[in-house]
């Protein structure tokens, strides 16, 4: 009984600081409508200044802590007035979630670059000395935790509620053009609404590093927990978001001492699925949902990327020419490597583009799919020695499997709540990917994987791995480029904008999601089953959410909705740390502020930039009236 | 009233529509006889839109009856009525964004097209006559409205009196036994609407019966066979344009003076 009272006190701990994280998802959602998973990044940004302004100046840990929140708000503020206030207004809103991933991984990079992958605690704020009461422990921190959410839960009400500047606040969350009419600032006031919830994240980093360590990584587990809480007690409410944050820590706590912790998180994930499928406005219903649906017109501002029939079939020559004799004037290995990665990871994309670029479902658990043609490839190859081809059919079956499942339950989730579940969906796979040990092998990973053979031709060595995977990326074009450019690609573009519309002319809108997305997970499937048998080892992390949210970094930055643009996305991240050595420690900072650009001045990407220069450059040399790209063949 | 000779394609019945309190429909009944232009007419708020939303089942009715040629689309999807051959536009033009003027009336194609995903990806015979068919359709129809210079421009990028034609044609190219318009000239100025009367007018000749929405009416008095007049949820009168044009509850309807 005192070890569950025990168990129950860190749970409640726990969920304060889930608590707290999600007051500020539901503070910046009600106002903006957006769900900002940089959330965790101030969180754990806060507690590392505190650490520094404590361990490095001496300064009395209160101090500290005030310091940490304040630089923490000028860093919020700098990035909301850099991305994310532009970005809304110049962003589709399903990629707003994306830009707010890119904003998580740009402070886990900078925060990479400054403290290191070390971790990091912060003393107890007033000794280490616990409270004993009736039997049980509590450490003394536990009372900061619990005071601070509750004043910050006062505070937030008597702010919104009692202020000129929360009614201003509440105005815009009610209907921001009524509120700009009336005079009131919206972008003003979604700054500020950014801003208060990065200072109310850092100080849930800072109550809560005492009696957790805190690394630069830790943010995305921040944000991704906040994320849940939020979803299960109802985004947009304040009393849903203590409550699912309470409920969850419980959860959390109780799983970890009676189950296993290596399935703690799978089970918060099991939470989420099953209250997103039995309620989907989470517990609290806030009895208003904003509209995931309204035509964005206005925000899908892009140019259209079309290349003429001549002008595809000269670059696409060139294009394969260059392809096939790549590996002769390639100097090192390591270069060839990489190139492999980059055509695996180009596979994945492929999926990833027909699902988000084309249809414009975001999906945030690619990796997942990833994951599961990997292990399950590698698990058959170690354990019963079947041979690869039938491993990667066996895993493509396996993440079809789960992609129809998947659609299924979510197939009455729209907008933001579908990429919340696929979200969901990865960090499960993520999870149980630790937690399977007997067939993945663990956090250490599963090693020993044979490289992939067809009878007897085998492909150990990195130049038949190259052909292999060059073969497989020319018949997966082929095969999408028929589809694409035909009736599926067709419908899958209507729905992309317009799903009612799309319905009207007879577009069977959930039929044609479940193959988008089916599509991707057996594109995704493949490529992990490639990427397993290329390194002859897989580990969570190569196939872990990071790996997710780097895939559409690839894509955003490469050209969505082009179906060759992800290469040069997958071609850039891939090939530069691995050109310059020295640039890798940057790799997650840059992931982040390169998907940030991106998404506000260029959102047609690399491939579409390259177009349009080719465009302009032609119109500049030649003054024939211009038709299309190259139209005439002349370079 | 209504000649019992033609046949009946659309046959609405005792359709009422309720949003909480609000009776936006009260028990509207009427037939659309094949072959013909139907318009239905009424101020704002007499709930014409919501006419057509409930016959395409954007929100189903609180009681009554639709029939298609006979069959009742009462509990069919959006999807089901589109491909029993009613298709409807949207009162603000609603063209796709990020696809071509030629892909938006070429989308339109769907629910006629037979090929298969499995035709698509391999690029099969099926699947490339008919992409042929549908680029020869939809270049016909483009040339017909004049947007055929238009056909690789972004769709969005039109002025809005043309993305109005492209939604009438991309209708179109779907081979609708029916075809509702909501509001196609809103938003024209004099010249296009005229260009829509004759494009409207041809359509139905061609055969496709049309029922549609509007305000204009110069518009409807010139094209319509056959006007239904809509107060206040109600359906107040019906019959030709220059009869209807009379009629002292119509005049009384728009101008808002009492019997």
């Amino acid at each position: 009984m005192v070890e569950a009272v025990q168990i129950g006190l860190g749970g409640i701990l726990q969920g304060c600081t889930y608590a707290l994280l999600a007051l500020g998802f539901s503070l910046v959602f009600r106002v903006t409508g957006v769900i900002n998973l940089a959330q965790g990044g101030f969180c754990i940004l806060g507690a590392l200044l505190a650490h520094s302004f404590q361990a490095e100046f001496g300064w009395p840990i209160l101090l500290a802590a005030a310091g940490g929140i304040a630089v923490t708000a000028m860093v919020a503020a700098v990035l909301g007035a850099l991305v994310f206030v532009p970005g809304l207004s110049r962003v589709a809103h399903g990629n707003m979630l994306m830009l707010t991933a890119g904003l998580l991984a740009l402070l886990t990079g900078a925060i990479l670059l400054i403290w290191g992958s070390q971790p990091y605690a912060l003393p107890p704020f007033s000794g280490d000395q616990p409270a004993v009461l009736f039997g049980i422990t509590l450490p003394t921190q536990g009372f900061w935790i619990i005071g601070s959410m509750v004043s910050i839960v006062l505070a937030l009400w008597w702010l919104l509620h009692k202020t000129n500047i929360g009614r201003a606040l509440r105005a815009c969350s009610e209907n921001p053009a009524a509120a700009a009419l009336m005079g009131i600032s919206v972008p003003g006031m979604t700054l500020l609404s950014f801003i208060l919830a990065a200072m109310i994240g850092a100080t849930a980093g800072i109550v809560i590093a005492p009696i957790t360590s805190l690394q630069f990584d830790t943010g995305s587990l921040f944000s991704i927990m906040g994320f849940i809480a939020v979803a299960i007690g109802g985004v947009g409410s304040f009393p849903g978001a203590v409550a699912g944050g309470l409920l969850l820590g419980l959860a959390n706590q109780f799983a970890t001492a009676y189950v296993s912790s290596l399935f703690s998180s799978a089970l918060s994930v099991g939470l989420l699925l099953a209250i997103l499928i039995w309620r989907p406005s989470g517990l609290f219903n806030v009895g208003k949902t904003r509209r995931q649906d309204v035509r964005e017109e206005a925000r899908v501002q892009k140019g259209l990327i079309r290349i003429a029939r001549q002008a595809a079939w000269i670059w696409g020559g060139l294009g394969l020419v260059l392809a096939f004799t790549l590996p002769l004037w390639l100097p090192g290995g390591s270069l060839l490597s990489s190139l492999n990665i980059t055509g695996i990871l180009f596979i994945a994309l492929i999926g990833l583009n027909i699902l988000s670029g084309y249809a414009g479902q975001v999906s945030l658990g690619q990796a997942g799919f990833m994951a599961i043609g990997g292990y399950t490839a590698g698990w058959l190859a170690v354990q019963y020695n079947v041979a690869p081809i039938l491993g990667v059919l066996a895993g493509t079956l396996i993440s079809l499997i789960c992609a129809v499942i998947l659609a299924l339950i979510t197939m009455r989730l729209r907008g933001l709540y579908l990429a919340l579940a696929t979200l969901a969906f990865g960090l499960m796979i993520d999870s149980l990917a630790v937690g399977l040990d007997d067939i993945t092998g663990g956090p250490s990973g599963l090693t020993g994987i044979p490289s992939f053979s067809i009878g007897g031709l085998d492909f150990s060595s990195p130049l038949r791995m190259y052909y292999l995977i060059l073969g497989i990326i020319l018949v997966s074009l082929f095969l999408m480029a028929g589809a694409l450019r035909s009736d599926f690609g067709r419908a899958l573009q209507a729905i992309r904008t317009d799903q009612t519309a799309a319905a009207a002319l007879g577009i069977n809108v959930p039929m044609y999601k479940l193959a988008a997305f089916a599509i991707s997970a057996v594109f995704a499937s493949l490529a992990g089953s490639l990427y397993a048998f290329d390194f002859n080892y897989l580990s969570p992390e190569m196939v872990g959410t990071t790996r997710s949210f780097e895939l559409v970094t690839m894509m955003v930055i490469g050209g969505e909705g082009i179906l060759l643009g992800p290469l040069l996305g997958s071609g850039l991240l891939t090939m530069l740390p691995t050109m310059f050595e020295a640039l890798s420690v940057y790799k997650t900072f840059a992931n982040g502020a390169l998907l940030a650009f991106f998404f506000l001045y260029l959102p047609e990407g690399m491939f579409g930039g390259l177009v349009r220069a080719f465009r302009v450059i032609k119109n500049r040399v030649g003054h024939r009236p211009k038709r299309s790209l190259l139209h005439e063949g002349r370079v | 009233m209504m000649q019992n000779t033609q046949a009946v394609l659309l046959e609405v019945k005792n359709l009422t529509k309720n949003f909480g309190g609000l009776q936006a429909i009260n028990d509207v009944s009427f037939v659309v006889p094949e072959g013909k232009l139907i318009a239905l007419i009424g101020p704002n708020g007499a709930g014409k839109t919501t006419v057509f939303n409930v016959i395409s089942n954007l929100f189903p009715a609180s009681s009554g009856d639709v029939l298609l040629a006979g069959k009742s689309l009462v509990g069919l999807s959006p999807v089901q009525i589109a491909s029993l051959g009613l298709i409807r536009t949207f009162q603000s033009a609603r063209v796709f964004p990020g696809m071509t003027v030629l892909e938006n009336v070429m989308v339109g194609r769907h629910r006629m097209m037979r090929s298969n995903l499995f035709d698509q990806m391999f690029w099969l015979p099926r699947n490339r006559r008919a992409e042929a068919d549908i680029y020869a359709r939809a270049g016909a129809l483009l040339d017909i409205v004049g947007l055929q210079q238009f056909r690789d421009s972004h769709a969005i990028d039109l002025p809005m009196g043309a993305q109005k034609m492209l939604e009438v044609i991309r209708a179109v190219v779907a081979c609708p036994k029916i075809l509702l318009l909501d509001e196609p000239a809103a938003g024209l100025n004099d010249a296009e609407t005229a260009d829509l009367a004759g494009l409207l007018r041809a359509i139905c000749d061609s055969g496709i019966t049309i029922m549609l929405v509007e305000h204009n009416m110069p518009l409807v008095m010139g094209i319509a066979d056959e006007v239904l007049v809509m107060e206040t949820g109600r359906l107040i009168m019906s019959g030709k344009p220059h009869i209807v044009q009379r009629d002292p509850r119509v005049i009384a309807a728009y101008l808002g003076m009492e019997g």
